[in-house]
């Protein structure tokens, strides 16, 4: 009676697959190109749910709303855009396989990047073999990415752990009392442990430079990823005395660590955040005034205006869209920017290159560069492992908002 | 100075943790079914915590209105669903790990996949402490510690003091022998199985008090959940709780003195040395079994 | 051709053909992404088969596989990424990593600890975690950035898909491989013993901690190999990438579902689930894919608890019949889905047809014959002479065993002859099952020494003791559960003193099972025997090792007078062959009549010892049976 049962249930659940399945498959048959001729298929993956899916689905959106608004300014080259995204379930096996199935069963027209280093790591080795353009958001660590044909849309430069520590205590310096005493807290993990300790060979980092600054570090802590408790790290630093905090680290880390020092009744003189998940910063209000982190784009009005309508009117379709879609952070910032270069890019190929043919698009990508809305016009230097000279700015929290803030000159707001 | 902070946090911490383990570990010792969904029931305790806070505007801590008998019947619905199903311990895994991932799933296609914190102006305890001198109890941590002392309190004398208590005790023993001598233990599961529910309900919720939510966090209690139900014995309720300050003041102490990133190595380690010392549990005082 | 034998050849051509597929595939124009899906598969038919080896056939679960994985990773991302060691050297030298590592954790465990069961599966989730914080620790391995593993020139003019898919087909042929040896070689016999009763299986003879190394070992080496090419497969080696419970738990997943006991089952759940997770994956249907995962995963392993592949060979036609069906038709019509659809489909509609007909189990032969056998009665005329008494055999010299604060036996002392029949009897708790006990090996005494044949064995492990010649029967019958009875004995036999295989022993099993007129259920499973049978089969068993000295505990409870006496005869039988017997009872009438010499304990010591009449009469015998007001 119970095997019975059961057996139905499962019935049921492969008939529901089954019919899904039967809508996947009329849609992709549905896929016409009204004039112009094929549809130019995209594939990529994207980590959708498991580990990296708090900000895959940025670029979910990012993406879509791209596509939307290319096919409705006429598609590339005439051609209707589609966008194949598979969820890689942040598993890098599952990267490589994707994307295997992308190219040599969906025989897809392109490839962009999936999200998070690892994976695009993963990604790259296959668009490597079958020589497709990598176009990809989020791995800033030149040295790791040898493909030629890998074209980064986030870029900190040839030596990121050089650029950003030399970038944060210039900007400090800038105010009247530059802070003398550094703490350091970093995450033990491939995307920012290298800010801290160098990579490979190359030992330069925010130690090192700190010291050539003359800079004291009082306190070095690494900490696992997986850390639940966060009042020991606080304690040290509290104890330590700090002019200015260094988090290294991603996600929640910086709100964990403000949070626990709180609770400690201590309040940091200045802090500096890597990769933090701009949301949760926001949502803790006071505490996280002032902070400082890393950002490629804020959607400041000063810079929108200088940037033009256009970018106002991605920006706010994109909030509109992560309204839609339940996301609690609807801004459009660094990520959802990155995202939007690398479709440039992608874009960009195509129309330079007059087709979607692989060589030709990375050799026209290496000649003629790309524009991008966001971060202007890119030169790809194979030397650099195409690392574009950056345009990383500083941005902070003021007035329970971000703000770039250095380099003065594209600057939105004084750095406090 | 700072040891003595880390060992304060670390028990403050452990609280929290037992408070996350009991759950597991009593099924596991009484029912003999390793729950792995009692995870899914924490996420979404926090995850309600975290909705009816913000969409109410309500108290964090009053949520445990709604929240703790709703978690009490997806518990006690769970665990009928484990009786009907009658599975070995290992099978038991096997299926609640199914009913995790879907639990996981739905989490995320309600609250999505990003980040979700309670906001400072909903939810005001996230970084608030209590100070006696130079040490400082954080209020979130020390309400884990709080009720996790209470619900082992509780359980402990419910399983020696009452009648419900001592039959759960006999089933755990011989399920078979128990129900000849008139213990019926289906409807004594369920009661366990609803209680295990609403303290997933507590824990859910003191975490969302400190804590950014993304539905994939469930995955990332499970080697502190297990750790401390090792140590403490599986079944024990007290040695539950004392291995959650134990874990708690061990990663704390060892992240000060030497590095937070020795800390999980320490451990674990430890954790082998005790179950080859004392496999029942550092602290098994033959409480259940 | 025997199952066995089939199987070979099955695994062989599927090897060939994969093989071939391989090679030859691109040259034919074979789709290249199913050579990369199916290197997926062969990665988690290596890591489950391996799995498969410890905790399938000898039931210690493990939740550590992520350790080896791991480490063979490691091992090949570190070596090639960071110090340009060529690839193929660091498969073996993950296998030798891994074999250590395993080595470690069964010293460990299975010395040090004795764990069981669940004990021994939460010592093994700490490895993996133990590991990857050592890996984030040292800057060297890499402290947490992770490593990029350089892919290596693949031989010929080979495309690397090929030769990542042939890499994979190797490591999981050859997992598959062991798999298979090992379940038909005695170690598979060994590790299926220990599975259904470890203490039993010792005493009878097993060498369990030798045959449970072995099995970690292997598994952990094949687990590590299989880590080695997965490397290669991600091209990036990070800490939550192969130290990550995802792996673990679904390894157990699919060993699980597929069914744990045979080689063949890890492959199955392995293959379903990748497909299944692949097909998933490509309907785009983000949000319910893990919903439908964990809906099929929950019904599948609630609705099939001993794994798939249990009921597919229960129904073997109706499952291929069902999976042609589904397949053909889908195929034919065309209308919805690609090929591995069908053949998703396929599969799980024959798992389906399987597990829904194959409820109605074929009536098991039930024995015709209802207690009391008429087969038995055909020995009735047996000579009733009784062997010579010789040479001393057992001697125990002030003997005594305490636990804790309860001494259950003090100063025993006892000689044991050949061609005795001892009656062990005394009040509850006087501490004769103890002195079983302590005879077999099963506890060591607190002071004292045994020895028996001249052989010290106080020091000695209850295997060995076993083949020094004692052999003992459980008051509850203890059979092995999941071999049949004839296997039961023929486990007895080849792990007895002199080693031999399953089909060597067989035969001789036969032989014992005559002479407790047991033959005739030979092919029965024990679960189908009632009391008197059970322990019919415990007693051949324990004479199948050919024991000098068989001690008997309690082998005549329960049963009513048709099936004692049966039982009696059986004893004299043995006894005739040569056996000396100790036999613990209560029932002072058949001692009487059967026993050649009465000891009696009472609350650990010794209080008589000599002819039965004399025993039985003694006033200090019948005051600690019947009490101080007792008049005989």
């Amino acid at each position: 009676m119970r095997i019975r049962t059961l057996t139905a249930l499962a019935a049921a659940v492969v008939l529901t697959v089954a019919a899904a399945g039967c809508n996947r498959g009329s849609d992709s048959d549905s896929a016409s190109g009204k004039g112009g001729g094929p549809p130019i298929v995209v594939g990529s993956t994207l980590s959708l749910t498991g580990a990296f899916a708090a900000t895959g689905q940025i670029h979910k959106l990012a993406g879509e709303e791209y596509v939307d608004r290319l096919n409705a300014a006429g598609g590339l080259l005439g051609r209707k855009v589609e966008w194949k995204v598979l969820d890689d379930q942040s598993d890098q096996a599952k990267v490589a396989q994707l994307y295997e199935r992308l190219i040599t069963q969906d025989k897809v027209d392109l490839l962009i990047g999936p999200y998070a280093t690892p994976n695009i790591l993963s990604a790259m080795a296959v668009a490597q073999r079958h020589g497709y353009v990598l176009p990809q958001h989020t791995a800033v660590l030149a040295p790791q990415l040898t493909y030629d044909c890998q074209f980064p849309a986030w870029s900190i430069g040839p030596t990121p752990n050089k650029f950003i520590p030399d970038q944060l205590f210039d900007a400090l310096d800038s105010l009247p009392t530059p802070p003398k005493k550094i703490a350091v807290v970093t995450s033990q993990s491939g995307s920012a442990a290298f800010v801290t300790d160098g990579f490979g060979d190359d030992k330069t980092g925010v130690l090192t430079i700190a010291k050539d600054r003359g800079l004291d570090v009082v306190a070095n802590v690494h900490y696992p990823p997986t850390t639940t408790d966060w009042a020991p790290i606080a304690t040290q630093v509290r104890d330590a005395d700090p002019d200015l905090i260094i988090s290294n680290g991603l996600g929640v880390d910086a709100v964990n660590l403000v949070q626990a020092m709180k609770q400690l009744n201590y309040t940091p003189k200045k802090m500096f955040a890597l990769f933090p998940a701009p949301g949760p910063l926001l949502a803790l209000g006071a505490p996280a005034d002032g902070i400082l982190s890393v950002s490629m784009f804020e959607p400041n009005k000063p810079i929108l205006d200088k940037l033009g309508a256009k970018a106002t009117e991605i920006t706010t379709d994109f909030t509109k869209r992560a309204k839609e879609a339940k996301l609690p952070y609807t801004t459009f910032e660094t990520q959802a920017a990155a995202s939007w270069n690398a479709w440039d890019i992608l874009a960009a190929g195509v129309t330079e290159s007059g087709g979607t043919d692989q060589r030709k698009m990375c050799a026209s990508l290496h000649d003629k560069g790309a524009d991008t809305t966001f971060s202007g016009h890119l030169k790809f230097d194979p030397k650099d492992h195409n690392f574009w000279p950056t345009t990383q700015t500083l941005k902070q929290i003021q007035d329970g908002d971000w703000v770039t803030v250095w380099p003065k000159n594209k600057a939105a707001a004084p750095l406090k | 100075m700072n040891v003595v902070q880390a060992t304060l946090s670390g028990a403050l911490i452990g609280g929290l943790y037992a408070l996350m383990a009991i759950g597991l570990s009593v099924t596991w010792g009484v029912l003999r079914v390793i729950n792995l969904a009692h995870f899914g029931l924490i996420l979404i305790g926090a995850y309600l915590t975290f909705q009816l806070a913000t969409s109410w505007g309500i108290d964090p801590l009053l949520t445990l209105v709604v929240t703790v008998p709703a978690m009490f019947v997806a518990g006690a619905v769970l665990q009928w669903i484990f009786d009907r199903l009658a599975l070995t311990e290992f099978n038991s895994l096997l299926v609640s790990f199914g009913l995790l991932i879907i639990t996981i799933q739905v989490a995320s296609n309600v609250w999505s996949a990003d980040f979700q914190r309670m906001d400072a102006t909903v939810n005001p305890y996230a970084t608030e402490s209590v100070s006696i001198g130079r040490l400082v109890f954080p209020v979130t941590t020390l309400l884990a510690f709080v009720l996790a002392g209470l619900v082992v309190l509780g359980v402990h004398l419910v399983l020696r003091r009452t009648f419900a208590g001592r039959a759960l005790r006999a089933i755990a023993q011989d399920r078979a022998v128990a129900g000849a001598f008139g213990v019926d233990h289906r409807r004594l599961s369920l009661l366990l199985g609803g209680a295990v529910g609403a303290t997933a309900a507590l824990a859910g919720a003191v975490f969302s008090l400190s804590n950014a939510l993304t539905p994939e966090t469930a995955y990332e209690w499970f080697g502190i959940v297990f750790a401390v139900v090792i140590l403490g014995g599986i079944g024990e309720v007290v040695g539950t709780f004392a291995a959650g300050v134990l874990v708690g003041v061990l990663s704390g102490v060892v992240s000060v003195v030497w590095s937070p990133a020795t800390a999980p190595f320490v451990l674990f380690s430890a954790i082998i040395l005790a179950l080859l010392l004392r496999p029942r549990g550092l602290f098994a005082m033959g409480a259940v079994r | 051709m025997t199952a066995g034998v089939r199987g070979a050849v099955v695994l062989l051509v599927v090897l060939f053909g994969l093989l071939a597929l391989g090679v030859f595939g691109p040259d034919l124009d074979f789709p290249s992404f199913y050579l990369v899906l199916l290197g997926t598969v062969f990665f988690w038919i290596a890591q489950t088969s391996s799995w498969n080896l410890l905790s399938g056939y000898a039931g210690y679960f493990s939740f550590g596989q992520a350790a080896y994985v791991g480490v063979g990773a490691y091992c090949t991302a570190v070596l090639t990424g960071r110090h340009g060691v060529s690839f193929y050297w660091t498969v073996p030298l993950a296998a030798v990593l891994c074999g250590l590592l395993a080595l470690g954790i069964g010293a460990v465990a299975f010395r040090l600890g004795s764990l069981r069961g669940e004990i021994f599966a939460l010592l093994t989730l700490a490895v993996p975690f133990i590991l990857s914080a050592f890996a984030r620790i040292n800057g060297d391995i890499d402290g947490g950035q992770g490593t990029i593993v350089p892919p290596p020139e693949a031989p010929g003019d080979m495309d690397f898909q090929q030769f990542q898919y042939l890499l994979a087909l190797i490591v999981a042929a050859l997992a598959v491989g062991v798999s298979y040896l090992v379940q038909h070689s005695r170690a598979g016999s060994a590790l299926t013993a220990i599975h259904d009763d470890e203490d039993v299986a010792e005493v009878l003879g097993v060498p369990t901690f030798r045959y449970k190394i072995l099995a970690i070992v292997a598994g952990g080496m094949l687990g590590g190999v299989a880590g080695s090419v997965y490397a290669l497969q991600i091209g990036f080696v990070t800490v939550e990438s192969v130290f990550g419970l995802t792996i673990p738990l679904f390894v157990i997943v699919m060993a699980v579902l597929g069914g744990r006991g045979h080689w063949l089952g890890p492959v199955l759940g392995a293959v379903l689930i990748v497909v299944l997770q692949d097909r998933l994956s490509s309907y785009g249907l983000d949000s319910w894919n893990a919903i439908f995962l964990g809906a099929i995963l929950a019904i599948l392993v609630a609705a099939a608890p001993a794994g798939l592949y249990a009921r597919l060979k229960a129904r073997p036609w109706v499952a291929l019949i069902a999976f042609v069906v589904v397949c053909g038709v889908l195929a034919i019509v065309n209308l919805w889905g690609e090929e591995l659809d069908w053949i998703l489909a396929g599969l799980l509609a024959a798992a389906a047809a399987a597990i829904v007909l194959g409820t109605r189990r074929k009536p098991v032969p039930v024995p015709q014959q209802a207690a009391p056998e008429p087969a038995v009665s055909t020995v009735e005329d047996e000579p009733d002479d009784v062997p010579p008494v010789g040479d001393v055999v057992v001697e125990c010299r002030n003997v005594a065993k305490h636990f804790g604060g309860v001494r259950a036996l003090e100063d025993v002392s006892l000689d044991i002859r050949t061609g005795e029949l001892i009656g062990l009897i005394g009040p509850n708790g006087s501490g004769k099952t103890t002195l079983v006990n302590l005879l077999s090996g099963t506890f060591r005494p607190t002071q004292g020494e045994i020895r028996v044949g001249g052989r010290d064995i106080t020091r000695l492990a209850p295997h060995q003791i076993a083949h020094v010649g004692v052999a003992r029967t459980y008051q509850i019958p203890k059979p092995f559960a999941s071999m049949t009875v004839r296997d039961n004995v023929a486990t007895a036999i080849m792990f007895g003193r002199e080693p031999m295989s399953l089909r060597a022993a067989r035969p001789l099993a036969e032989e014992h099972l005559a002479t407790v007129s047991l033959d005739h259920l030979a092919d029965s499973y024990p679960a189908s025997l009632n009391l008197h049978q059970r322990q019919l089969l415990e007693t051949a068993r324990a004479i199948a090792s050919g024991p000098k000295v068989l001690l008997l505990d309690e082998a005549l409870a329960g049963l009513n007078p048709a099936e004692l006496d049966n039982a009696v005869r059986v004893v004299r039988r043995i006894h005739r062959s040569g056996i000396t017997i100790v036999i613990v009872e209560h029932l002072l009438r058949v001692l009487n009549q059967v026993c050649t010499r009465i000891v009696v304990l009472d609350r650990g010591t010794k209080l008589a010892d000599g002819e039965p009449r004399t025993v039985m009469s003694d006033p200090d015998v019948v005051r600690a049976y019947l009490g101080r007001q007792a008049h005989v």
